[in-house]
């Protein structure tokens, strides 16, 4: 894994949108260098809505109590599979997910579900008191003859 | 994000514009709050240039007040990026959806 | 002129579970998915757009046809409810409706119908309206004819509602029998009524009999026989000696040796009597399997691929870790700490002994550079409780509330995949090195990966 560009942001949803347009350019930057074969528009969207997902649970269960907490999206490849980490010092959370009962109107959960459903590999770590949330898609289409 | 409004029959057509996550649901969950509960609505997506599941979270909570006051809640002209987001959790089931705004007002 | 294909759920809920984990759109008929011959047929009608709209979902279609491209038809998507009436239905897609000459087909249906006719001038000059019906579906036109001619005679096309496994295979038969040229099927065709795949083997004394359609990279063995009115999908190994009659062999599917397969439809483990409708699933692999990658066969793979190295490597440690051990302990600088860690497996644990070599000294700086403290560690390879290379086992700690052998791909091992990679501990890359080796890694990968970390502590080692 070569290590490609870290972003600390503070924890508030005035920075979600920094956020995610920064891993849906990094993401068109690394498909476009990776391999031409891949949809880049929807690899870009994958990482464009996980990363708001990621970064948005990351917000909502910060402390209120800590105003100056921090989120940490680190990204990084390794041949032509892009990495991004979402790392908080949140308290620690389950994320195993299943599909919301959609039929009863949720508002929310969504998200890691839909992460789940977007990336190729999701990992969960806690590690030092802090969440490390790591997402992992290849940018080669796997496309059936 | 955008919202502008206008009146066709008796439904209330609001055409958003820009992205709708986290940070500006609220300002369309307050948008709503404003009219009046049981007035139908038509909203247009067409300019929704990113949705995202808190989004998503917030157009599902007003097709529930809509539904419980009897009102009808209509989606119009969603675009492939929202499509994709509707697709996956199935919220396509939750919603009238057309691809034309003038259709989704008549009926 | 545009088409309008309803999909309702509900009419096609019983080939989902019959084929389950396929859309009913895509589930082949003589070896091209079912949504094809719609697409062809309304290209023969003259239609430039497509929109498959359902009340359920369509993913895969969309992933599947894309834009339609491929074929030179626009092709888009839409979401109905089930309680939609057409009226609703054309109202929902009016910008697509708009203006246009319409054909409507609605239902889960087969259209019959014959390549070599002139359907786009006869949808031309159809007037609108109900053109025909069967009981699950109907196929209309909306908009004005540019002339109206009335057809003579019946329609060149007919319906065929799909509502059962028999009707399924019944289609299938008639395709195979009579409807081989009327309809694009994939394949090479040196002769008429045989189509076959590309990569396909066929030794000598194999037996194949026309009408017969066989898919991609499949594989007959020996004396096996495939006899008339057989479809054989892509993917499928048939094996010595087993005959294959009147029956569908869907994709990725392996048969055993010695088998009879007669007017039966066989989908992975799955064998379908089309007549009755009822499955059998043959719990032997050996007459029936899916063939999908067994995680069972690479975890044996792996693990007598760790064994092995395991084995090597204690052989080799084995005469240092006796000069050494003793000499070292008496310095004091062996230091071992026994305590439980996490498995593989959910709920199970194991203890380990960690050794730590302060490498302060020549001889103990020696004994770390050859890995011995790893040495009693290998020996938990040899009875399978830990894998040679993986992740860094995680001491059982009360205080964590997920475990990591709940997690997918944990694999607690002597070595960590970075350590191999040589990344600095307690770093965020270390997680990623180690979660993308858990799901990229394989058996032989694993012994150059051991290698290179046994080589970053003899390198580090004496750069300290």
């Amino acid at each position: 894994m070569n290590p490609i560009i870290t972003l600390t942001l503070q924890a508030n949803l005035r920075y979600l949108r920094i956020a995610s347009i920064m891993a849906c350019n990094v993401a068109e930057i690394f498909a476009d260098l990776a391999c031409n074969a891949t949809d880049i528009a929807e690899f870009c969207h994958a990482y464009e809505l996980s990363v708001s997902e990621a970064f948005t649970n990351s917000v909502r269960y910060a402390e209120p109590s800590q105003p100056e907490k921090q989120v940490t999206i680190h990204f990084s490849s390794n041949n032509s599979t892009l990495a991004v980490s979402i790392i908080d010092t949140n308290p620690q959370f389950n994320p195993v997910t299943q599909a919301p009962d959609i039929s009863c109107y949720p508002e929310g959960g969504y998200g890691l579900f839909l992460i789940h459903r977007l990336m190729d590999t999701v990992s969960y770590t806690r590690k030092d008191n802090t969440n490390i949330l790591t997402m992992t898609k290849q940018a080669t289409m796997v496309h059936e003859a | 994000m955008n919202i502008s409004e206008k009146t066709v029959n008796h439904y209330t057509i609001l055409s958003l514009q820009g992205i709708l996550n986290a940070s500006s649901a609220p300002t369309l969950r307050n948008y709503i709050a404003g009219l009046p509960e049981a007035q139908s609505l038509v909203i247009d997506l067409e300019k929704i240039e990113f949705l995202d599941s808190s989004g998503l979270g917030a157009l599902v909570g007003i097709a529930r007040k809509k539904k419980s006051s009897s009102a009808v809640m209509k989606l119009a002209r969603m675009n492939d990026r929202v499509k994709k987001v509707f697709e996956i959790t199935q919220a396509y089931t939750l919603f009238d959806i057309y691809d034309d705004v003038s259709a989704a007002a008549e009926a | 002129m545009k088409t309008l294909l309803v999909i309702r759920e509900q009419e096609s809920a019983w080939l989902l579970d019959q084929f389950p984990g396929i859309h009913p759109l895509l589930v082949p008929i003589c070896n091209k998915p079912f949504i094809e011959f719609l697409v062809d047929f309304a290209i023969l009608a003259g239609s430039e757009a497509l929109r498959i709209v359902s009340d359920g979902g369509l993913r895969d279609v969309e992933l599947y046809c894309a834009n339609g491209s491929r074929w030179g038809v626009e092709i888009s998507y839409g979401n109905i409810n089930p309680a939609d009436d057409t009226y609703t239905v054309i109202e929902k897609n009016r910008r697509f409706c708009l203006k246009e000459r319409i054909m409507i087909i609605s239902g889960f249906l087969f259209i019959r119908y014959d390549k070599k006719s002139d359907y786009t001038s006869l949808f031309a000059s159809l007037q609108s309206g109900e053109l025909l019906r069967c009981p699950h579906g109907s196929i209309s036109l909306t908009g004005d004819a540019a002339s109206v001619i009335s057809p003579a005679g019946t329609l060149p096309f007919s319906l065929v509602a799909l509502d059962s496994i028999g009707k399924y295979y019944e289609l299938s038969m008639e395709i195979l029998r009579s409807g081989l040229n009327k309809y694009v099927l994939p394949g090479y065709s040196s002769e008429a009524d045989c189509y076959i795949g590309r990569n396909v083997i066929i030794p000598k004394s194999a037996e194949i009999q026309k009408p017969v359609i066989i898919g991609n990279n499949v594989q007959l063995l020996a004396n096996t026989v495939i006899h008339a009115n057989s479809v054989i999908g892509s993917n499928v190994i048939i094996d010595r000696d087993s005959v294959i009659s009147g029956s569908i062999v869907m994709d990725n599917t392996y048969i055993g040796e010695h088998l009879e397969v007669e007017n039966k439809i066989a989908a992975g483990n799955l064998l379908i009597d089309p007549e009755s409708g009822s499955s059998i699933i043959m719990e032997d692999p050996h007459l029936l399997t899916a063939m999908t990658p067994s995680r069972v066969a690479g975890t044996l793979l792996r693990r007598v691929v760790h064994t092995f190295a395991a084995t090597i490597l204690i052989l080799i440690q084995l005469l240092p870790w006796l000069l050494l051990r003793p000499i070292v302990g008496m310095q004091g600088k062996w230091k071992r700490k026994r305590e439980p860690y996490y498995t593989a497996l959910a709920g199970k644990n194991v203890t380990l002994t960690s050794t730590y070599i302060e490498s302060n000294g020549s001889l103990s700086t020696l004994a770390k550079t050859l890995a011995l403290d790893r040495f009693s560690l290998l020996f938990k390879v040899l009875s399978g409780e830990l894998a040679l290379i993986g992740n860094k086992p995680v001491r059982v700690n009360a205080s964590i509330r997920l475990l990591p052998n709940r997690v997918a791909g944990y694999r607690p091992a002597v070595f960590s995949y970075a350590e191999a990679e040589d990344w600095p501990e307690f770093c965020i890359d270390t997680e990623i090195v180690e979660h993308y080796y858990a799901v990229h890694s394989n058996p032989m990968k694993d012994i150059s990966m051991t290698q290179k970390a046994i080589f970053h502590r003899t390198y580090q080692n004496h750069c300290t």
